[in-house]
């Protein structure tokens, strides 16, 4: 019989419903793996993201014999062991010195990954400026128009906003706005190949402005990453259609009748029942009484 | 009374918060980003050095000055230790981290209340024992619902056998629900992962896994039973084979596996000898059991017939 397997105490079955689809999810963990040989530049790289990740990152500190874009079994494989659904794979060989791959998995399977080589890292450790809270909520920039037109460009910016979003919450607190990480695409290459990105993490200053909206200013927190896009691997159609998929609960009911405008105006439309043409009550004219007209010629008859 | 002298005064004394930006710049509050597509200095971006630095973090700090304006003016609750601003529903898509849950299916219970319109509502775990004075769990360990298991004294009902233990039959009848209950539980199931295979009911998946097991245990024997006896009403499965090594095999596979048979020959491994002790032997079963004919056959050396088994039918 196909019948699930049960938790046998009450520790597995809290495991078990942990893990299961939620209709509200919890913030993705991430897997920070280190490749089989590494440098120190990536190195630094995956010790600042899993610092920037923390409370939901996992560090894999040993050596990993890992390679995405050639056998995707092994991250599927970690993925479904940590129940994390995002990856950082740093690895250095002489045909791609730093490479970073970033990706996501959705329910254990590779859903979409980047490479990227990190042609510079300035590391959290050598600014030395105050760092933000572990857990701190990052605000995103994404400065340049390739962002929404190159393909590759686009998924960057998906995995990135992913990566570090944090929790999805309703509300934030204004004063624990710390960091920013901003993105900027630097100038294309002559083929129309996309240039490199700019990663900056910075820490916020609010300083009094005399308007309600605080002037803002900002430290060098580090790291300042410099990468440039190379192997690319797009999500499956069907696959990333499940992905986006609202659960029914979380869709907003739809309100009938009622429409706005890209002006922001709102329109309503009456619907009126269906009018009685019998009851109608027309111009009043002699010619048109029937009875008032037939009776008195009756009654003249009679008399 | 001219004011705007005080005003100009009083602004000067703090930096701007206006930025300006040609094409106004895209906010998704509910993932605190912004997404700025204006045109940026291709010159100084590809200068490698300060001015690169300073031209980014100039530009992050417009951008980071224009998400806090729209944070800043969105609706604010004040919570305890701190003020928070309302952030509206995320408009960037982003993939989930696994499957919308599906929905579970009814169990019959569910649909018979469904049917009725009977509401259930929660009961607490805990009851008051009056008799006690205090709190006590519904169900389970020191329950109210054992409760009948062990009074000191029970009455023995007037038709009864009076030798009958009454704890006994106490304790049959909980067993008894529990049972029932169980059972119930298991049809629930059973219907619900029926349902989830898009299956009509139990039964029908009952059928299905019979008969995946019914071919998957003819490759036990060595014809693929096709001497079995047949069952009633079993399926005809086509393409069922015996999987044999290919006889001619490439890359020295076919060579390798005639070595590895003419080492074992030359070795002198019984498990390798010519005769088949075990099939010699049934045959001889077979040929003084019919007795018909009276054919030679090869008989069985006796020191290597360490074979228990009979021969099969």
């Amino acid at each position: 019989m196909l019948v699930k397997p049960k938790a046998k105490n009450a520790r597995a079955k809290r495991f078990l419903v942990a893990r299961e689809a939620k209709v509200v999810e919890n913030p993705k963990t991430a897997i920070i793996v280190r490749g089989s040989s590494t440098s120190q530049v990536i190195l630094d790289t995956l010790k600042d993201l899993y610092a920037l990740h923390k409370p939901h990152a996992i560090n894999f500190t040993k050596k990993n014999q890992i390679h995405p874009f050639d056998d995707e079994t092994g991250i599927e494989f970690f993925s479904r062991k940590n129940d994390s659904s995002l990856f950082a794979i740093g690895m250095h060989s002489k045909k791609r010195p730093h490479n970073l791959i970033l990706g996501r998995t959705f329910d254990y399977h590779l859903l979409d990954m980047i490479e990227l080589g990190v042609e510079k890292c300035v590391p959290i450790k050598d600014v030395g400026n105050p760092t933000c809270a572990i857990g701190a909520r990052p605000l995103m920039v994404f400065n340049g128009e390739t962002f929404a037109q190159d393909e590759r460009m686009i998924l960057l910016k998906s995995l990135l906003l992913d990566f570090f979003r944090g929790e999805d919450s309703d509300r934030v607190s204004l004063k624990g706005l710390e960091h920013v990480i901003t993105v900027t695409a630097g100038p294309a290459g002559p083929n129309g190949e996309p240039g490199l990105v700019f990663l900056r993490t910075y820490t916020i200053d609010l300083k009094k402005s005399g308007v309600r909206q605080p002037r803002v200013e900002l430290t060098e927190m580090g790291p300042s990453l410099d990468l440039r896009i190379r192997r690319v691997r797009y999500p499956a159609d069907d696959m990333w259609k499940q992905a986006i998929r609202m659960p029914k609960e979380l869709k907003e009911p739809k309100v009938k009748n009622i429409t706005r405008d890209g002006l922001g105006d709102k329109y309503g439309r009456v619907h009126l029942g269906k009018q009685d043409i019998s009851k109608l009550q027309t111009r009043k004219v002699k010619a048109l009484r029937k009875r008032l007209d037939s009776r008195p010629a009756k009654k003249q008859r009679t008399e | 009374m001219d004011v705007s002298g005080i005003l100009e005064e009083h602004k000067s004394r703090f930096r701007p918060v206006q930025v300006e930006r040609l094409i106004p710049v895209e906010h998704d509050l509910g993932c605190l980003a912004s997404f700025d597509i204006n045109l940026l200095d291709a010159g100084r971006l590809r200068d490698e050095g300060k001015a690169r630095e300073r031209y980014l973090k100039e530009l992050s700090r417009e951008g980071v000055q224009l998400l806090a304006n729209e944070l800043f003016s969105a609706p604010t609750v004040v919570d305890e230790d701190s003020v928070y601003a309302e952030l509206p529903k995320r408009t960037t898509v982003l993939p989930r981290e696994k499957p919308v849950p599906k929905e579970k299916p009814m169990t019959r219970w569910e649909k018979f209340a469904k049917t009725k319109g009977i509401q259930t509502h929660k009961k607490g775990a805990m009851v008051f024992d009056e008799a006690r004075g205090e709190w006590r769990p519904r169900f389970g360990f020191k329950g109210v619902n054992n409760d009948d298991q062990k009074p000191w004294l029970i009455e023995v009902p007037q038709n009864a056998d009076q030798y009958q233990d009454q704890y006994q039959v106490r304790r049959d009848e909980k067993r008894a629900r529990i049972d029932k209950n169980a059972r119930r539980q298991q049809r629930n199931a059973e219907e619900a992962a029926a349902k989830s295979l898009g299956l009509k009911n139990p039964y029908s998946m009952r059928k299905r896994d019979l008969q995946s097991a019914l071919v998957l245990s003819k490759g036990s024997t060595a014809s693929m039973g096709k001497f079995d006896a047949k069952l009633e009403g079993e399926p005809r499965v086509k393409g069922l084979r015996k999987k044999r090594p290919a006889l001619v095999a490439a890359d020295g596979a076919e060579k390798a596996r005639s070595m590895e048979i003419l080492g074992r020959v030359a070795k002198g491994d019984s498990s390798a000898t010519v005769l088949n002790v075990r099939k010699a032997q049934r045959a001889m079963n077979n040929s003084n059991k019919s007795s018909s004919s009276s054919q030679a056959k090869p008989k069985a050396n006796p020191r290597s017939s360490g074979n228990k088994r009979k021969s099969r039918a």
